[in-house]
């Protein structure tokens, strides 16, 4: 109980920056929607450490906090259905999920 | 503080196991700990129904989905991109960058600590039962919009995989769909052929 705020707030931030560079570096569409998820986590825990920081002050906001949280994630799960099912396609299409050889869909 | 630090360091090394490791599985099964590691850092949080859901919802059935997809895509992750030189090293110094200047903000406005004892108080142990009072108070705009989300995603996730089944059947013979699906095959194969070697 006597960690504070900024230590979960800075491993928070530290696990999202990780997560950016899995989505820079790699060359699987699939890994780089793993490292998504990774940052979506990161946010997560600094929205319950901020959750459990504000509950000292307001008597509903921590409990807010975590019922967003809560709401994130079913959030989180539609994302990854339609997700895997939009590679699957993809990888139908063309036998390879890597993100360079999906160079024509850009500009 | 010595648990914290633990789980700090046990979730950084899964993260970049995520990140850095060559075979996806093993990248998924470090994410699997990673948020494992999260799940037990919700409960230092007093979020213990939030960590509960999170071993169900993520390391249970969404990574399993992940796994099921790798299985079935045999996904082949070997080195960099090959289009941009310098962006591996780029992105490992944007990354220490960004981490860095997070966690010096972090520390630099540190607010004081609530007092512990209000904070279990009003936070009740992160209790089903607290979070269904918000769930189903304030937030129930959003649990109504959640639900119909849920419900298009798991729609359009099956249109999505669906409509092309339905053409191969319907396509008559001499199409390119043929063609593709031998390319695939072969391409399991000597898939396969290698692995056994």
């Amino acid at each position: 109980m006597n960690v504070p705020t900024e230590a979960y707030v800075a491993l928070s931030g530290v696990l999202f920056a990780i997560g950016a560079m899995g989505v820079l570096v790699r060359r699987s569409a699939i890994m780089v929607f793993l490292s998504v998820e990774l940052m979506l986590n990161a946010a997560n825990l600094a929205i319950v450490a901020y959750a459990r920081h504000w509950a000292g002050f307001d008597a509903l906001a921590g409990l807010t906090g975590q019922t967003v949280v809560f709401i994130v994630l079913a959030v989180a799960a539609a994302e990854v259905a339609v997700g895997l099912a939009i590679l699957i396609a993809i990888f139908r299409d063309r036998s390879s999920t890597d993100v360079d050889a999906l160079a024509e869909v850009r500009l | 503080m010595a648990t914290f630090v633990v789980l700090a360091v046990v979730m950084v090394v899964g993260a970049l196991g995520v990140v850095l490791l060559k075979q996806p599985v093993h990248a998924a099964l470090s994410l699997v700990g990673t948020l494992l590691t999260l799940a037990v850092t919700y409960v230092t949080l007093e979020a213990h129904f939030l960590a509960a859901v999170q071993v169900i919802v993520y390391a249970g059935a969404i990574m399993v989905l992940f796994l099921f997809v790798l299985m079935l895509l045999n996904v082949q992750d070997t080195g960099p991109r090959r289009s941009l030189p310098g962006l591996r090293w780029a992105a490992y110094a944007a990354a220490v960058v960004t981490a860095t200047a997070i966690a010096a903000v972090a520390f630099w406005d540190g607010r004081p600590a609530p007092d512990p004892a209000v904070v279990s108080l009003h936070l009740q142990g992160g209790s089903a039962g607290g979070i269904g009072d918000a769930l189903f108070g304030e937030l129930l705009l959003a649990f109504h919009l959640v639900g119909v989300l849920l419900l298009t995603g798991v729609v359009g996730a099956v249109a999505l995989v669906q409509r092309r089944a339905e053409s191969a059947h319907g396509a008559p013979k001499g199409t390119g769909l043929p063609a593709g699906r031998d390319a695939a095959d072969g391409k399991a194969r000597a898939l396969a052929s290698g692995g056994r070697r």
